[in-house]
Parts: C-alpha cells; structure tokens; sequence
C-alpha cells in the first residue's frame, strides 16, 4: 500500500469516524470539500492535486464505509468534465466553485437516456447538471428545468429525475470524438466510484457483524462459534478480498476498458448486496428493524446495483470482449 | 518495477523463448511420458537455474527474491511450460523443512541429490488423520540405531514416484496428540515399504498409499528431536510461499481462450446466458489473479497476515471449479464422453468432465475449502476457536 492511499484512508476515517455513520447530510458535504477531495483528479495547473484514480478510489470507499450522504459522485464527475473542457473560457471559474462545494450535478443511471435525466442526486440545490448528447457532453443550468424528487428506499441518497429542454443549451464542454472520449470516461469514472462505494459499505457491514456475532450468545456460546456461522462469514471476506483486490489493480491500470470497469462495479455490487443481504439474516430480529444499521447497507447495496446499469449488462459486455478478445 | 526485475523478466523470457518445451500437453498420454517430460524439464531448467530461485544463496540456483521468484513463475506461466509437478515436493517441502531443520550432514547429503532430480513425497495423511493431522497413528519404535515403522499413509502426491518420503509418526501416545510426533526421512527403497497408486475419480494417479510393514529407518535419517515432529511438519506445511496460487492463477487466466473458442465452436456466441457467464467467470478469475498478487505483495512488505494465505486459496479454488464446470456445460454430450487424460496438463486441459473432477484436488487437498474457511475466520477475523479435544481418536 502507497503511503497515500494510507494517509488518505487515515485521514477519512477519523473525518467520517465510528459516529460519522450515515452523518448529516450538510455536514458531511462541507466536510468532504474543506478536506479537498473534490479536488483530487484535478490536475495541479487547474488548482487540483492532481492525485490518480488511487486517491479517489480512497474516497470513494471512505464515503460508502461511513454510509456518506450526499452528490459526491455526481460532483466528482462534473470535475472531471470541466477540467476536461480545456477550451472554455468559463471553465476555471466554475471549476473552482465545483470543488469549493457549489453543487453540480449528474446522471447516476448509466448510459442511454435522452429526453429524460434520471437518477440526478441533489438537483434540487444544484446549480447545474451534465448533459450528455451523442455528439455533445454540456452543463446546463438547472434553473428553469422541471425536477421530479424520486424517493428512494435507500435514504442516504436524494435522487430527482429532470425534464430535459427538446433543444438543451448550456456550456459545451466537449463535441464530436472528444465528446465521445468524455462520455465514455465519465461512465468509466461512474462505474469505479459505485465499485468503491459498494467495497467500503461491505467492509463496514461485515465488521459490524462479525462484532454482533462475537457479543451476542445463544445456547450459552458467542454466536461466532457456530461454525455454520463461521463459515458463511468467511465465504464473505474470501469474495470481499478478491473484489477489493480487483478495485485497486483497476484503479492503477489507465488501460482498463469500459466492459472492464463494468464488470468491476458488477462485482463489488454483487459482494455488497449478498454480504448486506446476508448479515441481515445474522443479526436475525434486529437485522429487519431499522434500529440497527443492517438495513442501511442493504438500501444501499441494492441500489448501487441498479446504478450505472445493471450488472447482468455489464456482465455480458464483459463476456463479449472477453470473447472478441480471445478471437 | 526496478530495472534490474526487468532486466530478470527479459532473461527468463528469452530463455523461455529458446528453451520452453512444445507441444509437451499432447505428447504426455502415458506416465511415462509425463515422467520423461517432468524429469527433462526440471534438468533443463536446473541447469539455467530457474529451478529453485527460492532456495537459500548457498545453494546453486537459490538467492532470489520473492520478486525476483514472482517474475521467473510468471514467465513460467505465460510461455505455458510444464507445472513442475514431480519435484515439487523435494524443492519446496523437503528442501524447506531440510533447510530449518537438518543438520549439515543431512543437508549435505539431500539437498544437492535433488538438484540431480531425487524426488521426495510427503507421508503425513492417514485414514484417520486428514484434516486432523495430529490424529497421525503411523507406530516408530526405537530399537538401537534404528526407528522400526509400522503403519499406513494415504494421499502422498507422487509417492509411486518418488525415492524418498517426508515421515510423520508417532512414537509416544502419552499427553497431548502432537507431542508424541517424530519426523523421519523415509528411503521408499527401504524393505517393507510398499507404494500403491490411488485411482483419483477422473482416473488419474497423482497420489499414492504407502504401507510401512516393519520399516526400519537410520535414527541419523530423524529430522528435529523425538517428539519434535509436530513442530517440524510445520515448517513443511507453510514452505510453499504463496508462488504456486500466483501460477495458477496465471494459468487459469491464461487459459480462458479455451472457453472462448468452445462458446464460438458451439455457436452459442449470441447466447446473452453464456455471455454473462462467461463474463462473471473472467472477472472472477481476474480478481483472483489480483488477490494472488497482492498476497504476494503484502508477503514482500512483511504486511502478511494468519489466513491471508487461505483467501487466496478459497478463492482460486472456488473459480477453479467455476470454470471447469462452465466448461463442462458447454461441452454439452461431448464431455461426457470419455477422453483419454494428458497426464499434468494442468488444471485446464479442455478435457472438460476430467478437468471438472480434478479441481476437487484444489477443494480438498492442502487443506480443504472447509478448513481454510476456519482458519479464515478464526485467525483472520478473531473469531472464537472450538474448544480443542486432545484425545487420539480411533486408538485400538
């Protein structure tokens, strides 16, 4: 492990501590742009630190850990397109209120929609969102469009869908290939940040049980001497591990193709929603009420599958190229 | 990467290039022709000294780092040359524990010979001692210069093969199981040792029973002290340093390309099933390979962790059985007929009902799925062990 991902895990955990779970929504957003990790994939001549796709897997699996609140994801993948957008005269403004916290926002549904934005967190205190057309990746302001609150289960998230203009305007950030390039890297950007968010929240979830496991008794034993128990617990480290394994060697491979990163987040989901799914059945009675936080790690498992596309889509991306590869 | 790792991968590759045997996997239908191949390829690769990079400096061919030894199994791997499976034991096992554990004399007298191609096997299971490996009831007696040992061994890998064998026996039943444990080094040359192969269910033969019937072996052939066995096979235990895993799953990466061309030899290249799980077993088999390497990495650090090891393990081996039996699926009636086997042609030889059967090698030997499983949660994640029964189970 790079002293950076170390100091970074370090410093995010003591920012999103023990009592940081599921943490207030406008403090944790405050606290997430104070520490500058909106700024990290920003090159240092725009005012970023110009740190990898390491540092930001760091803070990705920080925040879904600590069940974090809030449009970091989108945010980040504003970041990235403006600091793309290297021939607007716009840019280093709007650059600099984005990582300073002003919210911008963006699709978390994953490729294919036009007419209709869904799946935008926050829009509703977002000064703009991103826009991406086939031939065009634009930031309109949010203004004058139509949002539409979609409650969710899950309630560490707020998403809205948003009515989009027939002919939208904004700030083009990228045309033709370029745009193409953009769009592919923000969905590749999207894919690896639920792939984060998934392994810190199943990290989480596993520890919390395995402590349940180790205090509560039946029959006069730990629950944790149940080898039955045992057992299915480390089935869960052993997929946790691999996927956790898999999220860093992506995150230093700069080749890594889409179909790839989708994989990836079909991965890391899948571990989340079965370690979710199963714990709460570990902690039985308490597990399926909301008094114990099991129920929060499962809302959120399930819906980072949904996101960015389903995983029996990326699946089969990922057998076609591995397919197309091998040919 | 240093330059001088890069400078090793280029070493080994073009050696590789000039050297790695062809064809090896078709040819090998007869153990003796695995035998040939397995022994010819060792001495090769003996004499470039690629052989045991990880032995000591003394040693010829040794001094390598785990860096070093990661890069030489990766070239390994992907110039697809034979896993060294008939002397895997004597370098890694029988080397490791005689390097702990054996005097100069004796270390001076086997080390050298299995660079020459001696081969060890391991006599530590029994048919009431699997998992349960203190439960050993193999009887050594001393009588003079000489240990005389009755009893039965299973599962030695290689032990109709081999020349000599990695003894655990018991020489005392007072106190607790392990304590009356004494390691010995076994001659499979000696008078009263009978070696028999055990059929495997896919038909092959990679392991063997021994039968001891009043066996005599030299007190100086004893490695450790009387009642110091437990303690030494532990040492033999964990001599393997996390490289094998690493090149397997290497090769099981590396061998994906067999699937591919059986869903597009089947047609069913537009079938969005198979696709998907043709796409879930390569990301499984990815993040396998990404767990083995990191395993490593965290070894090399000193970062390592009691049950890291089995992570790797449950993980290769659960893909392993994922994959061979996607093969199977899509082999349809074909691989249910039977093929003849290609004696070690790896764990993936598109023989695909054979393959299927042999990953059961990976689930069970070296400790089964079951037992990592408790390792991993017992060691690794603090869980609370069974209470400990201290009897010999089985005793007459």
């Amino acid at each position: 492990m790079s002293m950076t991902r170390a100091e970074l895990q370090d410093a995010a955990r003591r920012a999103f501590g023990e009592g940081g779970l599921a943490a207030d929504a406008g403090k944790s957003w405050s606290l997430i742009a104070e520490m500058g990790w909106l700024m990290m994939a920003v090159p240092e001549d725009q005012g970023g630190l110009g740190l990898g796709s390491e540092a930001t897997g760091v803070i990705h699996t920080e925040l879904g850990r600590a069940l974090v609140p809030g449009p970091a994801i989108a945010q980040m993948l504003v970041i990235e397109a403006l600091s793309a957008a290297d021939g607007l005269a716009e840019r280093d403004d709007l650059l600099a209120r984005a990582i300073g916290g002003e919210v911008m926002t963006a699709s978390l549904a994953g490729a294919g929609a036009t007419g209709l934005l869904r799946c935008v967190p926050d829009a509703d205190r977002a000064s703009h969102v991103i826009v991406v057309e086939p031939t065009r990746v634009m930031l309109t302001p949010l203004a004058n469009l139509p949002i539409t609150p979609r409650e969710t289960w899950d309630k560490t998230r707020r998403l809205f869908d948003i009515r989009l203009h027939e002919t939208p305007n904004g700030l083009v950030l990228a045309e033709g290939d370029a745009a193409t390039a953009l769009a592919e890297r923000l969905e590749a950007q999207l894919l690896f940040a639920l792939a984060g968010d998934s392994l810190g929240g199943a990290d989480a979830i596993l520890a919390l049980t395995i402590d349940y496991l180790k205090l509560r008794h039946q029959f006069s034993r730990p629950l944790a001497l149940f080898q039955a128990l045992k057992h299915r617990v480390a089935n869960m480290k052993t997929w946790l591990s691999a996927s956790e394994a898999l999220f860093w060697s992506r995150a230093s491979d700069t080749a890594a193709a889409l179909p790839e990163l989708g994989a990836l987040k079909a991965h890391a989901t899948s571990v989340y929603r079965i370690i979710a799914e199963d714990t709460v059945q570990l902690h039985g009675g308490i597990g399926l009420t909301m008094e114990h936080h099991c129920h929060l790690f499962l809302k959120r498992a399930m819906l980072n599958c949904a996101l960015g596309g389903d995983n029996d889509h990326w699946e089969e991306q990922a057998g076609r190229q591995a397919l197309t590869a091998s040919a | 990467m240093t330059d001088a790792l890069e400078t090793l991968r280029h070493e080994v590759r073009a050696w590789l290039e000039a050297n790695a045997p062809k064809g090896w996997r078709e040819a090998c239908t007869s153990h003796d022709a695995f035998l040939a191949t397995q022994r010819d390829w060792f001495a090769r690769l003996a004499e470039a000294g690629y052989a045991v990079p990880h032995w000591p400096a003394e040693w010829p061919g040794g001094g390598r780092s785990l860096a070093e030894q990661k890069i030489i199994y990766e070239e390994l791997a992907r110039a697809d040359t034979p896993r060294l499976l008939l002397s895997f034991m004597s370098t890694y096992h029988a080397a490791s524990t005689l390097f702990e554990w054996g005097s100069p004399e004796q270390q001076q007298r086997y080390i050298p010979r299995i660079l020459d191609g001696e081969i060890w096997c391991q006599g530590f299971s029994e048919p009431n001692a699997g998992s349960d490996l203190a439960n050993v009831r193999t009887r050594a007696e001393r009588r003079g210069d000489v240990y005389v040992v009755n009893g039965q061994k299973l599962w030695s890998t290689m032990g109709q093969f081999a020349d000599k064998c990695l003894l655990l026996v018991r020489t005392s039943s007072d106190g607790a199981k392990q304590a009356g444990l004494t390691y010995l080094l076994l001659d499979l040359k000696a008078k009263g040792v009978t070696a028999r192969p055990i059929h495997q269910i896919h038909g092959d033969e990679e392991f063997a029973e021994l039968f001891l019937d009043d066996v005599e072996v030299p007190v100086a052939d004893r490695l450790g002290a009387e009642g110091q066995g437990w303690a030494v096979a532990q040492s033999t235990l964990s001599s393997e340093r996390g490289l094998t895993l690493l090149e397997l799953s290497a090769r099981m990466r590396g061998a994906l390309w067999r699937i591919a061309d059986l869903i597009r030899a089947t047609g069913r290249d537009g079938d969005t099933g198979i696709l998907r799980d043709f796409g879930r077993l390569g990301t499984n088999v990815d993040a396998t390979c990404a767990l083995a390497d990191h395993f490593l990495a965290i070894r090399i650090a000193g970062e390592e962790r009691a049950g890291d090891a089995s992570l790797v393990k449950l993980s290769y081996s659960r893909t392993l059985r994922d994959f061979t039996a996607l093969g199977v699926r899509l082999g349809g009636m074909d691989a249910q007929y039977h093929q003849p086997l290609l004696f070690g042609g790896g764990m993936e030889t598109g023989n695909w009902m054979a393959d299927f059967m042999n990953s059961y090698a990976w689930t069970i030997a070296g400790g089964s799925d079951e037992v990592q499983r408790n390792i991993i949660a017992e060691r690794l994640l603090g869980m609370p062990r069974e209470p400990k029964s201290w009897t010999l189970e089985g005793a007459a």
